[in-house]
């Protein structure tokens, strides 16, 4: 490719550049395509749902204190947890995952925010929504199933 | 391909040595996570601490580039780099299928599309001015959108070109570079579409010039 060797042109251009904003794109356009996501998001959303919950019972939080320690709004975590078909907002993901130490992509990629066509996070994600289910206390297996899930997120 | 191109030190004007490359590599998306993140979360910060509205806080605040990387081995993208000084200074996405003109000269007629664009963080003048400091170079975007025209005109598309430019960026492809403002586009999220016809795409590469 030639370019442009004129250094008049260069320098009259970059006089009028002045270092000003150039950026085109950004999250408007994952955030669209969630909006479109395929038919895999419910289940990801179950089991980001789940994950959630669990994790939360795990470091015996209740809503409103696993809100204020992620820096959350608490309207959000209960919208998040209660309603299945509620897409929770960038910063919250962003937020819990970092609260977390969870790969922040893959947290997206489970609360329905980014498309992800993997088979293996697919399956495991649905393993894991369909071994936890609601209960008091954690039990060995929602435990077991919670700590391995929590390694496979961290590991791939 | 590798080009050597120049661009410009913000603070000298002086010419600076510098390569536009299209071998574009999952190592440059984590570099911009690495090396730019940072400092745009930084000035983002001080920025708002300062009072600064939202709305002119930079929108690429969240982007993930490193989303990308998948697409590289996608042959209706093209990628584009410049580095100088042992650092990337820009990275740009573009793609060349399934888009077209919409001006009403140039409707039906193929174009490149912008997908993505953007430039290293010390280079923007207001996130530096952020870091109580002055930007580093000048014309890296002039030069990825140059990059950009010529993939077009080697594309047999005459220079066409369009993007859906962030708010922060309209006065650069409208008031600099000079597209045209074709509307705003509610299927994505009502940014402004900017477009390139030939005649512009000419005059941008070649005004000023002596």
């Amino acid at each position: 490719m030639i370019m442009n060797k004129n250094r008049d042109w260069l320098v009259r251009r970059a006089e009028q550049e002045d270092g000003c904003f150039v950026s085109v794109g950004g999250l408007v356009e994952a955030l669209e395509q969630a909006e479109q996501a395929p038919s895999n998001v419910i289940p990801f959303k179950h089991a980001f749902v789940r994950f959630l919950q669990l994790v939360r019972r795990d470091r015996k939080l209740s809503m409103e204190q696993f809100a204020k320690k992620v820096d959350i709004d608490l309207v959000e975590l209960l919208k998040i947890e209660t309603d299945e078909q509620y897409t929770p907002a960038i910063r919250t993901v962003h937020q819990i995952a970092e609260f977390l130490k969870i790969p922040e992509k893959k947290l997206m990629a489970l609360a329905g925010l980014l498309r992800v066509k993997d088979a293996q996070f697919q399956n495991a994600a649905l393993k894991f929504a369909a071994r936890s289910k609601p209960v008091e206390r954690l039990s060995q297996e929602e435990q077991s199933a919670l700590e391995e899930y929590v390694k496979f997120l961290c590991e791939r | 391909m590798r080009s050597p191109i120049q661009i410009v030190d913000a603070a000298t004007k002086e010419l600076v040595e510098a390569e536009l490359f299209d071998e574009v590599t999952v190592e440059h998306f984590l570099e911009t996570q690495t090396e730019w993140r940072p400092v745009v979360v930084e000035a983002a910060k001080r920025m708002l601490e300062s009072g600064a509205s939202r709305d002119v806080l930079p929108r690429h605040f969240h982007w993930d580039w490193t989303s990308k990387g998948a697409d590289l081995r996608i042959l209706a993208f093209s990628f584009f780099g410049i580095s100088a000084k042992g650092r990337l200074q820009g990275l740009m996405k573009l793609e060349s299928a399934a888009r077209s003109g919409r001006i009403v000269s140039q409707k039906g007629k193929p174009l490149i599309y912008v997908d993505y664009l953007e430039t290293a963080p010390w280079n923007i003048k207001p996130l530096m001015k952020a870091l109580g400091r002055g930007p580093e170079f000048s014309a890296v975007g002039t030069r990825l959108i140059e990059g950009a025209v010529r993939k077009s005109l080697d594309e047999g598309f005459k220079g066409r070109l369009a993007l859906h430019s962030l708010s922060t960026s309209e006065r650069f492809y409208l008031d600099v570079c000079g597209m045209t403002a074709v509307g705003r586009d509610p299927a994505k999220q009502n940014l402004l579409w900017c477009e390139f016809t030939p005649e512009q795409a000419e005059t941008f590469l070649n005004e000023g010039a002596a």
